[in-house]
């Protein structure tokens, strides 16, 4: 049926509709991936920010709204200091949360 | 001597011939196999290094004080040291004296493989020799060697205390076959001589018990069943032998001459790894020295269960057991045989695919080129640095005060050394890393790069090529200032500091005593209970992908008590990671080597 | 010797203070045992309380003067404590033995230390102090390190709170509205003077706190950014560069500051652990100390006749800690009473 117009894309992430099995499978591996409070400790003190956008409160938040692009383009250019692990709150294990992102993106080539 | 039998066979010797041609086939074809599994380059090396007449003999002399004399184990403990080399050694001049025995007596059977091992059966003693007693002598000399280290051997099973060992490991059930029939070897050896010494002749052991038993069972000694079970004995740990611990006899062989020509663990299980994993003794020395055994869940993740492992072929143990390790070395420094452990854990993370590989090519360095100061000494502060200020701000006052002029590398934050990514086994990126930091280095006119941070040290100096820049560590560098006289450090001799080997700098790059003139320099030096070679690890480092915070703690609390065994009123280390990791749970101050001269100078 | 009435209180903080003035109200002889010179605790270091600007003093003169009569042992702790069938027999230092019925454990908290989190730079660097020396200068009006003319001042919350590497997974409380006040009371100070709130959660749950945010965001222009600030720097001319993450605009900031005040949050008292074994009380796996529950007796130990008043336990505001202490007052009461 033809209206005349279109609805533009709601810009609105559907909490309901997004594929988060690869941040479910992540926290499987890393449990301590649902614990971040997003202080932005981590983006604040990471080496590789200014020339990928990398962070790890970001990558997390990403995962979960389903923007599998953005978290490609901020890892590309982690250097794996571990300065994020160390000033990091919450004791999380960043570095073995951007290995194991790397890893499971090898089985998301599709998704994106 | 002449030869007592018709026919030099018997068939008793059948279960040693089968289980001594198995092995042979089998190490050889182990050695083709693993030859083919080098790289060209690395084969090349490897046979050229067996015919230069420099590695040829340092690889016979590692071997006989290695693999026959154990000097390495003696060093960690007498009783030890005494109970391998004794078997050891004992064995290989019982072998070597049977030979010559044949060839003085019999020499047209050498040929035959098993005739030296049971000569005593197929011979009878037609008049004494000087030569003959002074060879019986030696053999019966040495047996009792052997069997003293299987007593010992013995002992150790029920109280591995006594052998320095608190943990050792739990025995696979092959294990255990090759365990009992080794011990049955020896004993079966001397009741089987001894009831032919009255026919093939013998000396101060078999002599005496021949005697013995015939007062028991009379004159004519029924020989056969005794001969029986010594070559079964020998047969069976012949033929478990490649499935078991006891694989290391052979493997060591091959592994000391492959070490001396300089040849790399590239792959996890192919070629010298292999030759690695083979190599490991299964002794458990390393359970102990693993800082991870802090917490019981840890003890079967250390070194020599990753061997075992990786020849049972486990694969979701080996994974998890790699990527657990703090990569402290340690396991390597108290191994006898050397199994470099972090090496094979390095090679098997190199192995993962990613989806997401990191590369720097948008990275320009120029922008830290620009940065510059066009100073001598090019202080890099590195990532880890720029969470402890106060060992920055120490380093740079330090400096001031001695007069050095000095720029600094990342004032502002800089590329990471690329360390870290190497111990996650990613090695295009650590070259890119290390290739995008070169360029910024050179571009700097400076002749000394300062580190602060050992992660980074080791990298830079292991594994940068800097055409001629020196690169130094701040412990060191200090030292050398304080020993000229540039920094005036006033020495306090009331206050005791412990000083603690930060794995990268230690067993990472072998600088022990610089840190610690630098110390005694401010204060009194004491030392943790463990120290240099055997310090251990803060439980901070970067090696471990998979340890978590909470579970990190039990080995800082572990390495905080071994460092306070000397009651020092404060710790001194040299690695901005211990530093903070230390500080976390200590209770008497912790500090860096340039925040203590800082303050005494 | 008649000891029944006796109560042994240990801290002379506003708990321990408010706990022996409602003792000796209910007809109790209270003994008061302070470890250090003077009562008053941490409340005594302050200068003025939210949620209505309230100057210290009025709250501890009243506490001060309406313990008149109480025994009061300054300088003085706890050595040994055994228990027989009806009562305590605590050996403090100096050689005092007290027999007593029933104890009110008033302990109170540890200011966290901030020179653990290294990366602030507290005790490295000039121009970073914390909320205690802020207040202190408020009072004195002497630290080198408060500049004369600050045109910009930055606030961390959640120093060694909310944080695992320093030990303390508890929220504080009362930071997130005692930097609101110093916030604005700076502001008051030095109107040409920029602040900055760096805040991972704004926790402004009492009452009259939120009227303090908005006076703080609407009259006082204070600049609340949410990111925790994750280094600081040194720059040459001695200010201090804050980095961290605006995580609401999702971009990395960096501020330069004259000064840097960390909002240091309470943590357990180490010296809680002594008294603890000695009375066989638990601790919680915060360092506090255990009640018996967490609703219906926070006041009471698993220890018949050991009762707890103020921070001991946890993190609590001042009028919390009051009200605490007269709940433990009262437990005192209604247990010696079951006992008669």
């Amino acid at each position: 049926m033809d209206f005349g117009f279109n609805l533009s894309p709601s810009s609105a992430v559907e909490l309901d509709k997004v594929d988060t099995s690869l941040f479910r499978e992540l926290c499987r591996i890393e449990p301590g991936a649902r614990t971040c409070i997003g202080c932005g400790s981590c983006s604040a003190t990471c080496t590789a920010s200014e020339h990928s956008g990398m962070s790890v409160r970001k990558l997390l938040l990403s995962l979960q709204r389903g923007k599998m692009r953005d978290v490609e383009k901020m890892l590309t250019c982690c250097m794996l200091c571990g300065k994020c692990t160390m000033v990091c709150p919450r004791g999380i294990n960043t570095r073995r949360i951007i290995l194991t992102v790397c890893r499971l993106y090898e089985n998301v080539e599709g998704r994106i | 001597m002449i030869e007592r039998m018709s026919f030099p066979f018997h068939p008793f010797v059948l279960p040693f011939l089968i289980g001594m041609s198995f092995v042979l086939i089998y190490c050889l074809y182990g050695i083709v196999k693993i030859l083919v599994q080098l790289t060209r380059d690395e084969r090349r090396r490897f046979l050229l290094s067996l015919i230069k007449p420099s590695t040829a003999w340092k690889n016979i002399k590692d071997i006989f004080l290695n693999c026959l004399l154990h000097v390495k184990l003696w060093k960690r403990n007498r009783m030890l040291g005494f109970m391998h080399s004794s078997i050891a050694f004992g064995w290989f001049m019982i072998i070597v004296l049977g030979h010559v025995e044949v060839m003085l007596f019999l020499p047209d059977r050498v040929h035959l493989l098993y005739y030296p091992i049971f000569f005593n059966f197929f011979v009878a003693e037609t008049e004494s020799t000087i030569g003959g007693a002074v060879l019986f002598f030696l053999m019966d000399f040495f047996l009792l060697v052997i069997l003293t280290g299987i007593v010992l051997a013995m002992v150790k099973r029920v109280r591995s205390r006594i052998f320095g060992m608190r943990r050792t490991t739990r025995a696979s059930f092959l294990d255990t076959v090759g365990l009992y029939s080794l011990w049955a070897i020896f004993p079966l050896r001397l009741l089987s001589e001894s009831f032919t010494a009255h026919i093939s002749g013998g000396s101060f052991l078999t002599v005496p018990m021949n005697w013995i038993f015939r007062q028991f069972l009379g004159n004519d000694l029924y020989y056969l069943p005794t001969w029986w079970a010594y070559s079964i004995a020998l047969g069976i740990f012949m033929a478990v032998l490649p499935f078991t611990r006891y694989m290391h006899i052979p493997a060591e062989m091959m592994l000391i001459p492959m070490r001396n020509a300089g040849l790399r663990i590239m792959h996890p299980r192919k070629g010298f790894a292999r030759v690695q994993v083979l190599s490991c003794p299964g002794c458990g020395v390393c359970i102990d020295a693993c800082p991870m055994s802090a917490r019981k869940e840890n003890l079967k993740d250390c070194t020599v269960y990753l061997n075992r492992q990786i020849r049972r072929g486990n694969e979701p143990r080996i994974e998890e057991i790699s990527d657990k390790c703090l990569l402290c070395g340690k396991c390597t420094e108290v191994c006898q045989v050397g199994v470099d452990g972090p090496a094979l854990r390095l090679a098997q993370r190199s192995m993962r695919k990613y989806g997401i590989n990191q590369h720097y090519n948008i990275i320009d360095p120029e922008g830290y080129i620009g940065a510059l100061g066009s100073a001598k000494v090019l202080y890099f502060a590195g990532c880890m640095t720029h969470l402890t200020p106060g060992i920055k701000k120490s380093v740079l006052s330090v400096l001031d005060k001695a007069g050095v002029r000095y720029s600094v590398m990342d004032p502002d934050g800089g590329l990471c050394c690329g360390r870290p990514m190497m111990m996650a086994g990613r090695w295009e990126q650590t070259r890119e890393l290390i290739r995008l930091n070169t360029s910024i280095i050179k571009a700097s006119g400076c002749d000394t790069l300062l580190l602060s941070c050992p992660i980074c040290y080791r990298i830079f100096a292991q594994k940068y090529r800097l055409d001629g820049i020196r690169v130094v560590h701040h412990s060191v560098f200090f030292n050398e200032l304080s020993r000229q006289g540039r920094l005036a450090v006033k020495r306090d001799p009331e206050l005791r500091l412990a000083y603690h080997d930060p794995c990268e700098l230690g067993r990472g790059c072998g600088i022990y005593d610089e840190p610690r003139e630098a110390v005694s320099a401010a204060g009194v030096l004491v030392e943790g209970e463990k120290n240099r070679e055997e310090s251990i690890c803060c439980g901070g480092s970067l090696g471990s992908i998979t340890l978590s915070y909470e579970k990190r703690r039990d080995i800082t609390l572990k390495s905080l008590m071994n460092m306070k065994a000397g009651s020092p009123d404060a710790i001194i280390t040299a690695c901005p990671l211990c530093s903070s990791t230390f500080g976390h749970y200590s209770d008497i101050p912790v500090k860096d080597i340039a925040e203590l001269l800082d303050s005494k100078s | 010797m008649e000891n029944k009435d006796q109560i042994l209180v240990i801290g002379g903080g506003v708990a321990g203070m408010e706990a022996a003035r409602q003792l000796k109200s209910l007809g109790f002889k209270p003994i008061l045992v302070e470890k250090g010179p003077a009562l008053g605790g941490h409340v005594a270091s302050w200068n003025r309380l939210f949620p209505d600007m309230t100057p210290v003093r009025k709250v501890l003169d009243p506490l001060t003067s309406s313990l008149e009569g109480v025994e009061v042992l300054l300088d003085t702790t706890v050595e040994s404590v055994s228990r027989s069938q009806r009562e305590y027999t605590v050996v403090l230092t100096r050689g005092r033995v007290i027999k007593c019925p029933a104890i009110i454990i008033a302990t109170g908290f540890k200011l966290f230390e901030a020179r653990k989190k290294e990366e602030y730079g507290y005790g490295i660097y000039d121009r970073v102090i914390t909320n205690k020396d802020l207040e202190n200068w408020f009072n004195t009006g002497e630290d080198g390190r408060v500049p004369d003319r600050p045109s910009a001042v930055g606030f961390v919350h959640c120093v060694g709170s909310r944080d695992i590497k320093a030990g303390n997974q508890q929220c504080s409380k009362v930071c997130c509205i005692t930097a609101i006040k110093q916030a604005i009371e700076v502001k008051e100070r030095f109107p040409q003077a920029e602040v900055y709130c760096f805040y991972m959660d704004l926790r402004l749950f009492g009452k009259k706190y939120e009227d303090f945010y908005i006076n703080a965001q609407r009259d006082c222009g204070i600049h609340f950014i949410r990111g925790r600030v994750s280094e600081v720097a040194e720059l040459i001319d001695g200010r201090v560069q804050v980095k961290a993450e605006d995580t609401l605009s999702g971009r990395p900031v960096k501020v330069k500051l004259d000064l840097l005040v960390l909002m240091s949050g309470i943590v357990c008292n180490p010296a809680n652990n002594h008294l603890a074994s000695e009375l066989s009380v638990p601790l919680d796996e915060d360092g506090f100390l255990r009640s018996r529950d967490n609703i219906f007796s926070v006041t009471e130990s698993d220890r018949p006749g050991v009762f707890f008043a103020g921070t001991c336990t946890g993190p609590k505001t001042i009028p919390e800690t009051l009200s605490e202490a007269r709940g433990a007052a009262l437990g005192v009461y209604n247990y010696l009473k079951g006992k008669k």
